[in-house]
């Protein structure tokens, strides 16, 4: 089948062995993330055990690579151990969710290449926290996937405006690779509401149903997000260089 | 001639083509077939029409037409649930104060709110509203859902197909608020994804046929019952791929390409497909008359 390899040939692919040229002079950086934006020559002083995402395509493509490795290590860790009043629907279902998660962050880092954040952090994978959840029960898991799945959901609609707009055009590219992921998170969001609580799919938390922003699902700044997700990754993260508008 | 030196050519004046040419070399098969029939004397003809189908069928480029395609598919939603929670055939499993009812005029609810947000950004610009003739969508309670899921995934990528075709600078003021009109549909984007997910769910449900293969999300491009073309490929299918595609960022098979072995299952369900508005509005067509 063809398909995307085209959309993806020809000057993205050129665009992603400069990532990874260019990633390699971030690896020997010590912490330096992903300094290689197409349009960015700033350059950031390594801060040592800060996980800093930098101003470029590049910081906001490492900023969702982290998002899919917080889920997927949530759902590896459930599917280690199911809590006990698990069904076989469920497990299929975390099955599932674990894999989609999996895919999602090894699809993000290839496309990184060297550019990567944890090339360069030398600590691969992040031992994320998940001590504030209880994943002891059915109840507690849901509570959790809805929570990150939310989050992702929010983080996602507030990527694609800050891609910033490149010669070769990979930035919409990137658009449409975050959009095709995007869209799943919805999907399990949704999913996961729905078990915890039954029709929350859309719950009024999440899209507004009246007022200027009804019909709308949240939107989150990596801003925002980061100061969400702190608690669950073990070193500071610092997402004030990504861009904002 | 020198049909690269052409391509090359257009390239300075269009740095997007080779983007748009779903792939060159599909393009040059299209005009190898072109030529095989043709005088050379004919071949620009060949080369324009070429061009042409490479292009594709994602017609829209002004901001407002976007918007109106948008408005038409949230009309389209929004006449199809009002219409469902006040047809007969479907009053004894919409039954008031049922899960069922309450998912779908939630739904509707927010169906209407993307209507009359995309008005008020178009504002004199918006196009007339038509009226939609479902024919016999609400026969029975499973043939709604089946129509449902297909309008609301086709939703989906119907937004996604867009995506890059909204400036992501566009910060109009709407209803005395600014918004970012890009994010605002992608926050659309994700509320059909989770529309979609919700209504799959609802035909595992025993009376819905108790169709528990079905999944929030969007395996292979199973189409469970809808039309095959909700999930087909759209046109050129190197941008808008079918649904059941394992090609992603530059890797031509996940299945393998991630130095772990996945089915393509969890690798077509872990990824949702755009599709051009040409696609979509034949798919809108074909389930309802407008």
């Amino acid at each position: 089948m063809s398909d995307s390899a085209s959309s993806f040939s020809g000057r993205p692919l050129r665009r992603r062995s400069f990532l990874r040229v260019a990633g390699a002079t971030a690896a020997s950086s010590a912490l330096l993330l992903a300094g290689c934006g197409d349009d960015d020559s700033s350059t950031v002083a390594p801060t040592t055990n800060t996980l800093t995402f930098a101003n470029s395509n590049t910081g906001l493509l490492n900023y969702a690579y982290l998002l899919e490795q917080l889920e997927a290590a949530f759902y590896q860790k459930v599917v280690d151990a199911f809590p006990p009043d698990f069904t076989a629907e469920d497990r299929a279902a975390f099955l599932d969710l674990r894999d989609h998660e999996v895919i999602h962050r090894e699809t993000l880092k290839f496309a990184l290449g060297s550019s990567a954040y944890d090339t360069s952090l030398g600590e691969t994978p992040l031992a994320f926290d998940f001590s504030s959840f209880t994943l002891t029960s059915r109840a507690g898991v849901y509570a959790a996937a809805r929570t990150l799945e939310d989050v992702g959901v929010a983080a996602y609609n507030g990527v694609g405006k800050l891609l910033l707009a490149t010669n070769d055009n990979s930035h919409v590219m990137y658009l449409r690779l975050l959009a095709k992921i995007a869209s799943v998170e919805a999907r399990h969001a949704a999913f996961v509401r729905d078990q915890q609580q039954a029709n929350s799919f859309a719950g009024a938390d999440v899209v507004a149903t009246s007022g200027s922003f009804a019909g709308l699902d949240t939107v989150k700044t990596p801003v925002e997000v980061v100061a969400l997700i702190a608690k669950y990754v073990p070193i500071p993260l610092d997402a004030s260089l990504l861009p904002t508008t | 001639m020198n049909l690269f030196q052409i391509i090359a050519e257009l390239e300075k004046v269009d740095p997007e083509i080779a983007d748009r040419l779903s792939h060159r070399r599909s393009a040059l098969t299209a005009l190898g077939n072109f030529g095989k029939k043709m005088a050379l004397a004919a071949a620009p003809i060949a080369i324009g029409s070429a061009f042409n189908k490479a292009v594709g069928q994602n017609t829209l480029t002004a901001v407002n037409d976007v918007l109106n395609y948008a408005l038409l598919l949230e009309r389209l939603e929004y006449s199809f649930y009002n219409q469902a929670l006040s047809a007969p055939t479907l009053a004894a499993n919409l039954t008031s104060g049922s899960a069922a009812r309450g998912a779908i005029e939630t739904i509707r609810t927010h169906e209407l709110a993307h209507v009359n947000l995309l008005k008020a950004a178009l504002g004199s610009a918006a196009a007339a509203e038509p009226t939609f003739d479902f024919g016999t969508a609400f026969s029975t309670y499973p043939t709604f859902l089946t129509f449902a899921q297909a309008f609301e995934d086709t939703g989906v990528r119907a937004y996604k197909g867009q995506a890059g075709n909204i400036p992501r600078t566009l910060n109009p003021t709407v209803g005395g608020t600014q918004v970012n009109l890009l994010t605002v549909a992608l926050q659309i984007h994700s509320v059909e994804a989770r529309h979609a997910a919700h209504v799959r769910y609802m035909r595992r449900g025993a009376a819905a046929g108790a169709q528990t293969s079905i999944m929030p999300w969007i395996v292979n491009a199973e189409a469970n019952g809808a039309p095959s073309a909700v999930y087909g490929a759209g046109n050129p299918q190197a941008n808008f791929p079918a649904e059941n595609n394992l090609a992603q960022g530059g890797i031509s098979s996940l299945l393998t390409g991630l130095g772990t072995t996945y089915t393509d299952a969890d690798v077509s369900a872990a990824f949702d497909e755009p599709l051009d508005n040409t696609t979509v509005t034949a798919i809108a067509r074909s389930a309802a008359k407008f």
